[in-house]
């Protein structure tokens, strides 16, 4: 590696790595997650209180169902005490019962009660109940109460069979992970590289630099260098996400993530993580080619605008696509470079594709950022140092069209 | 040495710099003088490989100008620009590193710099809090620091105070008794007679006058008189070969059409004896850079 580029990778890295905004950057996700575990656990103990009067029966049966309804029997058993106490907003509900059914009432500051697990339960209680009055066996009557089985399974071509449960849950939180991971880092990233590049440009300092350098290495030094901070803001992430998993992994939340992900192998994630990167560095190649166009900073936004756009298109046809796997349209975004990486992985772990596939995308995506690089950066060279009024994108077209 | 040759420079259909020559040896300094947009930019900036020569040559001994040559080129462009957010010191060590010079050296020769080219402030302040002044001073520094071996200036002294200007012009006539190459553009005819060994004057991107300062001066006649004495303005004006006279001071200029004249001038004036002050000189670059300005419009 030239010394030349490892100074500018060097300078550009160290540059933002010491900068407030950066660690505002990487810290204010992390911060506002802090705040809304600390404001969720600050509101205490949320299991409702719910006194079962006048049918000691359902009492028992609730009193053992308790972790299932998600709430506490209370110990008080009288109707006139139950009013009291709600009147006080110290019990949160009062089951009581006549000839039609049941009757919950609550106060306006209860915590939340699951009415239809209780009607649940009270619904198998009064069949159990109905069965025995018309003489039915325990068994017949446990048979009758059984609800349906349905059990989901997806087949897959390896005649592997997968919870089909588990299965919809992994698609969408991948779908949703690759999703916004590319695009926040796409978005945070993009407009870093373009303020850098509008900043030396606008200010001048460019023509010290290239006096020194070549652009390429600037053009290069500079992808890379904002590159290497996306990636330390990523492991910066993986590092807290895993010492946040050991303090917090018996943590119900935590212990559901880690369930529904579960079904991911070393191999795929490997994978995504590449074609995220790749994703990124293919964002950032084009955003130093436009940004390269722009005069001054306050065109900063309409040289990232389209950038951010294209990165949203993909964004949202990972949504789109989890419920349309077969769309002929989805099937060829998902080679589409630049798009590709919120497409290609979900449809890889959901079976959808093969891995040659797989595998296929992510070269087209690695052939095109090559390209897109060694094309960008004649066009670099060419609007670094040169100041015109002409909207940046027909600027850019111009440059396109232009040979020499 | 630095020889530029038949060098020409075409936007479109207009030509910025039209088939110049210039040459520079070690320990020379050359000026660059012109009206805004002669070409003196340009010439920069092809010297720099910002741009392509539409036709000619630039070559460094012999050779064309490479990267590992541009490393050994100080530049300091007409429009200033520093990293506002960055201190002094990270700043001249980014720049000094990409010319090849180690940190722990440049970080050593800062102090010096900072020191000699009396900079108000610290190595740590941020350049957003400098003055203009000494913002132009630290970006002198980040041109100079690694002793290069061609200097380009273009403008140094614009915006500067008097004082600044002669710190500023010192450190030049210093890097060239270093053995620098330097070629330096500026409005200030003053600064230019000063630190030039050679001038270069552009129009329309046309080298109209070339050569030493004092060479050229002197190919346009001692026609320039300064005359102190007990004379009227009405009695010198009518004085053969006189074409124009203008009060300066205690005494008067005056523009003569030949350099001949000055002889008979001297006895006119001194006919009574002693008078304060009579000198005879060549016009001005000033004058030189006016005339020839009229004379091509």
């Amino acid at each position: 590696m030239p010394k030349g580029l490892m100074i500018v990778i060097k300078q550009t890295y160290r540059n933002h790595f010491k900068s407030r905004g950066y660690w505002l950057l990487v810290l204010s996700p992390l911060i506002f997650t802090g705040i809304t575990f600390g404001v969720t656990k600050m509101q205490g103990n949320t299991t409702p209180n719910v006194a079962v009067i006048g049918n000691p029966a359902v009492r028992q049966v609730m009193m053992k169902s308790e972790k299932g309804l998600d709430l506490k029997v209370s110990a008080i058993t009288s109707a006139a005490a139950a009013t009291k106490a709600l009147d006080k907003q110290t019990l949160d509900g009062m089951l009581t019962f006549d000839t039609h059914g049941a009757t919950l009432t609550t106060q306006p500051k209860s915590n939340k009660i699951n009415q239809e697990a209780i009607s649940s339960i009270l619904g198998n209680l009064a069949r159990t109940q109905k069965a025995a009055q018309y003489g039915l066996t325990p068994e017949q009557t446990q048979a009758l109460v059984q609800p349906y089985q349905l059990k989901a399974v997806v087949k897959q071509a390896d005649n592997r069979t997968t919870n089909g449960d588990n299965s919809s849950m992994t698609n969408y939180g991948m779908a949703v992970a690759i999703g916004v991971i590319t695009l926040a880092v796409v978005m945070w990233y993009t407009s870093m590289i373009a303020t850098e590049i509008a900043n030396e440009k606008s200010s001048r300092i460019m023509e010290t630099l290239l006096a020194a350098t070549s652009s390429n290495i600037q053009y290069f030094g500079k992808i890379i260098g904002i590159f290497a901070l996306a990636l330390t803001h990523m492991i910066l992430y993986l590092a807290a996400g895993t010492l946040a998993y050991i303090i917090f992994k018996n943590n119900a939340v935590v212990t559901g993530i880690a369930h529904n992900f579960s079904g991911i192998t070393v191999g795929f994630t490997v994978y995504a993580v590449c074609f995220i990167l790749v994703a990124v560095a293919l964002y950032l190649v084009l955003t130093a080619i436009i940004a390269s166009l722009v005069n001054d900073n306050s065109q900063v936004q309409q040289a990232v605008g389209p950038v951010t756009l294209l990165a949203m298109i993909g964004y949202f046809f990972s949504y789109f696509m989890t419920n349309m796997p077969n769309n002929i349209a989805i099937k060829i975004l998902s080679y589409v470079p630049f798009i590709s990486q919120s497409m290609m992985p979900v449809r890889l772990v959901t079976k959808v594709e093969t891995w040659p596939a797989g595998i296929i995308a992510l070269l087209i995506a690695i052939i095109t950022l090559l390209i897109l690089a060694w094309f960008g950066r004649r066009i670099y060279a060419k609007n670094v140092l040169s100041y015109s009024d002409d909207k940046i994108m027909s600027q850019l077209i111009k440059n396109i069209k232009r040979r020499d | 040495m630095i020889q530029l040759t038949e060098l020409t420079k075409k936007f479109g259909d207009k030509i910025a710099v039209d088939h110049m020559n210039m040459s520079l040896n070690p320990g020379q300094v050359m000026g660059l003088i012109g009206q805004n947009g002669a070409g003196k930019t340009t010439t920069f900036r092809m010297i720099l490989n910002f741009i392509a020569p539409t036709s000619g040559t630039i070559t460094w001994n012999n050779q064309p100008i490479t990267q590992q040559d541009k490393q050994k080129i100080g530049f300091l462009p007409e429009e200033r620009g520093l990293y506002q957010k960055l201190t002094i010191e990270e700043q001249v060590l980014y720049f000094a590193e990409l010319h090849g010079m180690r940190r722990s050296d440049a970080r050593t020769a800062l102090a010096d710099w900072l020191k000699r080219l009396d900079v108000v402030g610290k190595a740590t302040d941020k350049v957003q809090s400098l003055s203009k002044g000494n913002a132009q001073k630290v970006q002198m520094i980040a041109a100079l620091i690694f002793n290069p071996e061609l200097i380009i200036l273009d403008e140094p002294f614009s915006g500067l105070d008097p004082v600044n200007t002669s710190i500023m012009m010192h450190e030049i006539i210093r890097m060239r008794d270093q053995g620098a190459m330097i070629i330096f553009s500026s409005h200030d005819m003053d600064n230019v007679t000063k630190i030039s060994d050679n001038l270069t004057m552009l129009k329309k991107g046309q080298v109209i006058l070339q050569g030493g300062v004092q060479e050229i001066r002197e190919q346009f006649g001692r026609t320039r008189i300064y005359v102190e004495g007990p004379f009227t303005q009405t009695e010198l004006a009518q004085l053969p070969g006189v074409d124009h006279i203008t009060p300066q001071g205690a005494g008067f200029d005056l523009v003569v059409t030949d350099e001949a004249v000055g002889h008979d001038i001297f006895n006119y004036v001194t006919r009574n004896g002693y008078i304060p002050a009579f000198s005879q000189q060549p016009p001005t670059l000033d004058d030189i850079f006016r005339q020839e300005v009229a004379h091509n419009a």
